[in-house]
């Protein structure tokens, strides 16, 4: 799963700590999902997406390199 | 209440504890030890819930959640093989006792051992948790640092 989160930091000049704070998680929180080391629950992208008011498509990316279906 | 004096009440608990602990091995009696262990754990779980300062969200719920699996996973498995070998001992039946034999279950735990063995099993537990913990902490990225 990829993510936007910093480019949509950056364009609303939020810090991780504003942010973090703003959906009532750690900035470690945001710092992992960032960094692709934390996959968040539905429920946060929403809210991640929410805060950015943009849909979570916009933010979250799924990574076609991990589907395992093979389409032939 | 703020998290460091948490921290304190739960070190003045811990104190405590042990004191009782001493005082049941020198009276020999179990039974103040073991409810007063039940009693701190249940105050510790109260006052935790009056600390303002604890931020917990998915991810740390997350590592909690797996490192206990993890740990419950590998610890019921141990505890179950060892445990068989208690219960060898209810079940001994000698199916074809020989006159000149006494016949005596095999003596694989005494009291003594029994402590030891549970001390182990203790040992276990906390070592395995706190390994879990700090995996799933790194794999979920608790250290990581980044230049803002």
């Amino acid at each position: 799963m990829r993510n936007k989160i910093k480019v949509f930091r950056a364009m609303h000049d939020l810090t991780q700590e504003d942010l973090a704070q703003a959906i009532g998680v750690t900035r470690q929180t945001i710092l992992a999902i960032e960094k692709g080391k934390y996959v968040p629950s539905l429920d946060l992208a929403f809210r991640i997406s929410r805060r950015f008011s943009v849909n979570i498509e916009e933010v979250f990316q799924y990574d076609d390199a991990h589907l395992s279906i093979d389409i032939d | 209440m703020k998290k460091n004096t948490f921290y304190l009440v739960v070190g003045c608990i811990a104190l405590a504890l042990l004191a009782i602990f001493w005082y049941s091995v020198e009276v020999h009696h179990p039974f103040i030890i073991e409810p007063s262990f039940i009693v701190a754990i249940l105050i510790i779980y109260l006052i935790r819930k009056k600390v303002t300062d604890f931020i917990e969200d998915e991810r740390t719920t997350r590592i909690t959640e797996q490192a206990s699996l993890r740990t419950f996973q590998v610890f019921w498995v141990v505890f179950c093989a060892l445990s068989i070998g208690a219960v060898m001992q209810i079940l001994y039946v000698p199916t074809f006792p020989r006159a000149s034999v006494p016949v005596r279950p095999p003596e694989l735990l005494g009291p003594r051992m029994m402590g030891y063995f549970q001390l182990g099993l203790l040992c276990l537990m906390i070592f395995l948790y706190v390994g879990f913990r700090i995996y799933y902490a790194r794999k979920y990225g608790e250290w990581e640092t980044d230049a803002e």
